[in-house]
């Protein structure tokens, strides 16, 4: 009861208090706003770009990286992307509980049935099914086609939000470049941060693709490939890739434990050592399985850049946390009549101390309130100027959280020495 | 009630040491209005802040209504600041932007009372100094006098065993004054224990007994009869001495 009672009757205090300084505690409050806006707005990329985006098994899948290069100027690393026999013999092992086989395109689309003639620029994955269920991609309607050949496609939900308004549209057939595909599967909005299934060429901040197609049948249409491909061979298209030496297709693998990635890398380096000693590569055995995380490190999908802002933001927020407690002091030291007088009438060190804490927390939450909105800004601008963060540039809900508590911590962090000289005034100094 | 002996208070800095009071030694008992005398620098404020704990004290012992106080923790002072002490300044030392009742009411905030307690003993305690009907002024709004008179309020408001008044009259005119110095006396015959310091020698003279402060120490003190202003006989000396052990007795 009397806790509840002084409890309100600080924070009534604490009014009062920002109602005689306005100004001052406006700037405070916007001093440390700028700050912990300012962190809060590369802790979000940040957390964008280095969080797991498939943390329940992203141990288990596994990107494949080999070394099969027919010319005489091998990569110096293992390539990312395989040919589409290496990548076959992949998908014909059983050691994976699934596997995955892709390249991305890109195709026209619109809906047969619409007297528009309008068509919507696609990005498609060709892909065979084990692409779905190894990543968890969550279906709305229908479900993932179940063979590589086929006229059939998935859509996600964006483009079913364009074309088809968002309803059911399984059963529904799309003109994807001149030809008719139905659609199977429609699934729900689906973020991916960072798209860790495509993390190369700068890709890992795009959106989840828009089609999903089956991989012969892409082949087979010669759907180009809109991504990074090398070729020892001259081919005519993608049609014509089976038997060559092109490198274009992505490879994941998901593996229940350490012994099937074991297995799995004997798999790899038998198959690689047996093209060697067949003459079709002059290179040393060295195929590489990276998981989830693994992988994201490996393409450096965390922008130094940011990192080292973030850092300066720290940096930064430490220099408006001095500022803040600055104007605190002055406006502590103005109020020294009045600490001494309740003080004097007998507050303890302990209730001053409650009192200018409670002020600090109230102030907290307005600056965490101003913070956040100023980091959305921050998120906008940066997007803006840099717009391959446009779909990172999110203040997910745990970030409102931390910059909240950031907003909190700084405002008591700042009000502490303040209040650490006004415990110790000589109560009778103001008092005549 | 109030107990000193042998107090030092010693202040130093860099280059000076000022002994404030040296050796201090005063006994006050339950109802007495004790007037502290002396030149400007003798003291007074200090042995004032002292007793009303609002300062250290170097060397002694100091009891307060049976505490004593050497060695309490900074809640336990402040308890007792809260409980037993009520603080009467020169400057009212008044919220200037408290209503009347929410500055008579800052004490009983830190003692832990109901909302309606308080409010009951606000309202009595305004009642006492002629102010009850101005609870929701503002302190700009009264007159010299009547802030003096929410200051007195605010001190009586916890009941404490002693007040404490530091040159209560110094900044009123002489009719204020009156006024201020009728409620202490009034407050003194009803038990109250007061302690007063003053620059005033008629004011001094009025109440039970006068100490005086020079350079820190207890020079003189006299002991008045009973204050009756209609006999004229204010300030009669029946007692008169230097030692202060016989002003303890």
């Amino acid at each position: 009861m009397r806790s509840d009672s002084m409890f309100f009757y600080n924070l009534s205090l604490a009014m009062q208090s920002f109602k005689r300084a306005p100004t001052l505690y406006f700037l405070i409050m916007l001093t440390l706003s700028i700050g912990v806006g300012v962190l809060c707005a590369n802790l979000a990329l940040v957390n964008s770009m280095a969080s797991d985006p498939i943390p329940e098994k992203s141990d288990k899948l596994i990107h494949i990286s080999m070394n099969t290069w027919p010319g005489d100027q091998p990569p110096d690393e293992p390539m990312h992307i395989l040919r589409y026999r290496d990548a076959m013999k992949i998908a014909e092992s059983d050691i994976p509980k699934r596997s995955a086989v892709f390249y991305a395109s890109g195709v026209y689309a619109r809906d047969v049935e619409s007297t528009s003639m309008k068509r919507f620029d696609s990005d498609v994955r060709a892909t065979t099914p084990g692409f779905f269920e190894l990543t968890n991609a969550p279906f709305a309607y229908g479900s993932a086609f179940e063979k590589d050949h086929g006229m059939e496609v998935v859509i996600g939900d964006e483009l079913n939000q364009k074309i088809f308004a968002g309803k059911n549209s399984v059963g529904k057939t799309l003109e994807l470049d001149g030809e008719l595909l139905t659609i199977v599967g429609v699934l729900k909005s689906w973020v991916l941060r960072p798209l860790f299934y495509h993390a190369t060429e700068g890709r890992a901040f795009n959106l989840t693709d828009d089609i999903y197609a089956p991989l012969e049948t892409a082949i087979d249409l010669g759907w180009s490939i809109h991504a990074r491909s090398s070729s020892a061979d001259n081919y005519s298209g993608v049609e014509d890739t089976r038997d060559k030496n092109a490198y274009y297709l992505q490879v994941w693998v998901e593996l229940d434990d350490v012994n099937q990635r074991s297995l799995m890398q004997s798999y790899l380096d038998n198959y690689s050592q047996q093209l060697k000693e067949a003459g079709e590569h002059p290179l040393a055995t060295r195929n590489e399985l990276h998981n989830v995380n693994e992988w994201l490190s490996v393409k450096k999908v965390v922008d130094q850049k940011v990192l080292a802002f973030t850092i300066a933001s720290v940096l930064f927020l430490a220099v408006c946390i001095f500022n803040a407690s600055s104007l605190l002091l002055s406006r502590f030291h103005a109020a020294k009549f009045e600490v001494g007088l309740r003080r004097a009438i007998g507050a303890s060190n302990r209730h001053m101390l409650i009192q200018g804490l409670t002020e600090s927390v109230l102030l907290g939450i307005f600056t965490g309130a101003v913070a956040l909105v100023l980091s959305w800004l921050f998120l906008k601008l940066s997007v803006q100027f840099l717009p391959r963060l446009a779909n990172i540039a999110v203040l997910e809900p745990k970030l409102l959280v931390l910059g909240m508590l950031l907003a909190l911590i700084t405002s008591i962090a700042s009000a502490l020495y303040p209040l650490y000289r006004a415990n110790r005034y000589t109560i009778s100094a103001e008092l005549k | 009630m109030l107990k000193m002996n042998n107090i030092s208070r010693i202040y130093q800095n860099d280059t000076i040491q000022t002994h404030a009071l040296r050796d201090f030694s005063l006994n006050v008992k339950a109802g007495e209005f004790v007037a502290v005398t002396g030149p400007s620098g003798s003291g007074k404020s200090t042995f004032l802040n002292v007793a009303g704990l609002l300062d250290n004290f170097d060397r002694g012992q100091y009891e307060l209504d049976g505490v004593s106080v050497q060695g309490l923790k900074d809640d336990e002072l402040s308890r007792l600041r809260n409980e037993k002490i009520g603080f009467i300044f020169q400057n009212y030392n008044l919220i200037p932007d408290y209503s009347i009742f929410d500055n008579v009411d800052m004490p009983l905030r830190y003692r832990g009372f109901s909302a309606s307690e308080r409010k009951r003993r606000v309202e009595e305690a305004l009642e006492k100094v002629g102010l009850a009907s101005r609870l929701k002024y503002l302190p700009s709004q009264l007159s010299g006098g009547q802030q003096q008179r929410v200051a007195i309020a605010r001190a009586l408001a916890g009941e404490p065993k002693i007040l404490l008044a530091d040159e209560p009259t110094g900044n009123l005119d002489s009719l204020m004054a009156r006024q201020v110095m009728e409620i202490l006396h009034d407050l003194n015959k009803g038990g109250a224990t007061i302690i007063m310091v003053t620059h005033d020698p008629d004011q001094a003279r009025e109440v039970s007994r006068n100490v005086q402060v020079i350079d820190g120490q207890l020079a003189d003190f006299r002991v008045y009869a009973p204050l009756d202003r209609t006999k004229g006989n204010a300030g009669e000396t029946i007692f008169n001495a230097v030692n202060e052990e016989m002003a303890d007795a």
